[in-house]
């Protein structure tokens, strides 16, 4: 054990470092709490800046070249997320593209999508994923949307929902249901397509959140046509995609969520000492009790690495999603607390810091729910971890 | 920061746990209760092991964290995780005075030891009043050695056989680590002695965070067997025709305990690492291990015990053992409310 990288990996984040200096606009700078209320999802600095990073090879540092990457190490990869992440830089405002279609279609698409995989991951192409459904959301193998063959094609019918980016999306990623039997596990019928968002039959309804934004959409299709050869893999096998993520980024994963719960508390550091709280005996204890879960979470997210480097599986960072999110939401309740009376004001101008705090505690509400309740979490970790009995 | 045990360190690990599974089980901690020299058998093993508190605070870590999970009664931990330290500091200050031969004994293993740091407020402070007595004494009646921090801040090393009649003893929940107090004027008799060493406030700064991160590490190993013993037992036992951790009430209580065992673990060895690179994080990494493995370990007791129902709540079961032991170490060393105080004043100066 050892508290300092090689001096080697050292020159990795010196030449990142330059890179961001040269490069970064300030815009990508913001912070994930910040941007989530800009009117344009998708903006023209944010295209350019995902460009530039895939042509400089950071976008995918773990990638070869031609994807974005420089073939960077499992430690080099976590040194580039520790960096953007310390920094508070965002390196695409739409993740599905190069964190979720790209790596897919690299893993289980044919030699026309994996070609695909370029443009996802450079952001040419914005993607959404088409996974939840009314009925289908912890219990995603329930999805009924509905590809019926039909000669070269299949005739898609059904809906999405939550569906992040759909607005914006050239194209989507969408789990739809080849065989409905019964007999069979519902997991088994699942096929992934390539749906091109202006295929005729193809709705988009944005949903405005809490927040007032719109970043996620509710996407019908009524008998929507689409080519058989956009088919990713075997035809009933999309359930083993739903696993496919960024593989290489997996030991990292965690980071940008301890990031954002420094970032968090660092703002409630400044924010006691603005309103002369920074005496009261029980606002530097909760203060206090919430660094100690930063710490030491990034602590477990740093040992789960080394399970990760070694090859072996990392079961602590099973636990850093649920851990990270549920602190967000105690962080920012805490901001609100510090606030007193004024913790409930919105108007531009009074709110404090830009209405930052509310807007991160309403953000962070959703962070417990996507990407696998809290509740899936533990049962994940009760039965993968600890091996406890199926419930 | 790298967590990757080196091959010397795994050894450690494994040494040590193989060692506390064959030669300390539950019927000796029990022994102990009822007779404190039923522990002796167990020193011919640890001697060996007490030159751990001359060395990385990573690997007296290591150790002492298969020793809390083996709740190991009797005088290891405070001889080599407190006294020895702070004897090697007194013999820095005072070469070849006659407390420099006592520190090589005790770092041989030939010869166990105690510290008598604490003032009455139960706080242990770099710099102690005059006229306060010491409390939390470990072992006090069953060392060979008491060494009796006194202001300056000095220190002075006694033969316990010469305090044997002021101590007094204190029951308190732990059963496996005997515990005394000294009064103020006992205290005071030695003040004037020629023993007495002048030392460092630093040095003993670095002695008082080592002995922190060891105990946190004996607490985590404590918040372990707790959690593993708890979801053993949620295997087993059948109620509604299941195993009751097949129940999602059930299971959740035990993702959270084990979600406090593995951050408190890592912030263990965190703050190992960082008192042995004496990094400027040291400090805020000392209080956040001690407070994370004390609330981990008192968790893991009452939600184990939930978990455990009334066969938990008996005399017979170990958890109880397991259940006192977390509450004293969490407040030895200064418990969670103490390390989040002192470190507030870090964060807000």
């Amino acid at each position: 054990m050892k508290l300092a990288w090689s001096d080697a990996d050292e020159e990795f984040r010196s030449s990142l470092r330059t890179f961001l200096e040269e490069h970064c606009p300030d815009e990508a700078r913001k912070g994930k709490d910040f941007m989530a209320n800009d009117d344009d999802r998708v903006p023209p600095w944010a295209r350019a800046w995902q460009a530039t990073l895939f042509d400089h090879g950071w976008m995918v540092p773990s990638y070869p070249a031609e994807l974005g990457g420089r073939g960077a190490t499992p430690l080099q990869t976590l040194i580039y997320l520790e960096e953007l992440a310390n920094q508070g830089v965002v390196r695409s405002v739409h993740f599905g593209g190069y964190a979720i279609v790209g790596p897919s279609l690299l893993e289980f698409g044919n030699n026309e999508q994996k070609a695909m995989a370029p443009a996802a991951i450079r952001g040419d192409t914005v993607w959404c994923v088409g996974m939840s459904e009314p009925d289908a959301g912890s219990d995603l193998a329930n999805l009924s949307t509905r590809a019926v063959e039909d000669g070269d094609s299949y005739v898609v019918n059904g809906q999405k929902v939550w569906t992040s980016y759909a607005p914006y999306a050239d194209q989507c990623f969408c789990y739809v249901r080849t065989t409905a039997d019964p007999s069979i596990a519902k997991h088994k019928g699942i096929s992934v397509l390539i749906v091109s968002m202006d295929t005729p039959g193809v709705e988009v309804r944005p949903i405005k959140h809490i927040t007032g934004a719109e970043e996620f959409a509710e996407v019908f299709f009524t008998d929507a046509v689409v080519p058989k050869t956009n088919l990713v893999g075997e035809r009933d096998g999309g359930w083993r995609i739903t696993m496919g993520s960024l593989a290489h980024e997996r030991g990292g994963l965690w980071v940008e969520g301890v990031a954002g719960a420094h970032r968090a508390l660092v703002g409630l550091v400044a924010l006691a000492q603005r309103n002369n709280l920074d005496r009261d005996p029980i606002v530097r204890r909760r203060i206090a009790a919430a660094y100690e879960q930063v710490a030491s979470l990034r602590a477990l997210g740093y040992k789960g690495f080394a399970s990760f480097a070694q090859g072996s599986s990392s079961p602590e960072h099973s636990y850093m999603k649920l851990a990270t999110s549920e602190l967000r939401k105690e962080l920012f309740d805490l901001g609100m607390d510090l606030l007193g009376p004024f913790g409930a004001v919105t108007e531009p101008g009074w709110a404090e810091e830009g209405g930052r705090w509310w807007q991160s505690e309403f953000i962070a509400l959703a962070a417990t729910i996507g990407g696998g309740t809290s509740e899936i979490q533990r049962n994940v970790v009760a039965t993968r971890v600890l091996g406890l009995p199926r419930s | 920061m790298d967590f990757t045990l080196t091959v010397e360190q795994q050894m450690v690990r494994d040494t040590a746990r193989a060692l506390f599974a064959k030669e300390c089980p539950s019927s000796l901690v029990r022994a102990h209760i009822v007779d404190p020299a039923a522990a002796d058998v167990l020193w011919p093993h640890l001697q060996d092991w007490v030159a751990l508190g001359d060395g990385p605070c990573t690997d007296l870590a290591l150790f002492c964290e298969e020793a809390g999970a083996a709740i190991v009664p009797g005088p290891f931990f405070v001889t080599a995780a407190l006294a020895l330290p702070l004897l090697r500091a007194m013999a820095d200050a005072a070469p070849g005075s006659p407390t420099a031969a006592i520190a090589d004994q005790v770092g041989a293993g030939t010869r166990t030891a105690t510290v008598a740091w604490a003032g009455v407020d139960g706080i242990w402070v770099i710099d102690p009043p005059e006229d306060h007595g010491r409390t939390f004494i470990l072992e006090a009646d069953r060392v060979d050695t008491i060494v009796v921090m006194l202001p300056g801040p000095s220190a002075i090393a006694v033969d316990a056989r010469i305090l044997r009649e002021e101590l007094v003893p204190v029951a308190t929940l732990d059963t496996t680590r005997r515990c005394c107090f000294l009064s103020a004027s006992s205290v005071a008799s030695l003040a004037g002695a020629t023993a007495v060493v002048p030392l460092d406030p630093d040095r003993l700064a670095g002695v008082l965070a080592g002995a922190t991160v060891a105990l946190a590490a004996e607490l985590v190993g404590t918040a372990r067997w707790l959690l593993d013993a708890s979801v053993a037992y949620a295997k087993e036992r059948v109620q509604f025709d299941k195993p009751i951790g097949a129940f999602q009430a059930v299971q959740h209580q035990l993702v959270d305990m084990a979600l406090d065992v593995e951050r408190a673990t890592a912030a263990v060895f965190y703050a190992a690492m960082a008192v042995d690179a004496a990094d400027e994080d040291a400090p805020r990494a000392t209080h956040v291990a001690k407070a994370a493995a004390g609330t981990a370990a008192r968790h893991c007791a009452k939600v184990g015990m939930q978990i455990h129902g009334g066969i938990g709540y008996t005399w017979e079961h170990d958890l109880h053992l397991y259940l006192r032991r977390a509450h004293a170490s969490d407040d030895l060393l200064g418990d969670a409310a103490y390390h989040h105080d002192r470190l507030a004043a870090l964060l807000f100066g």
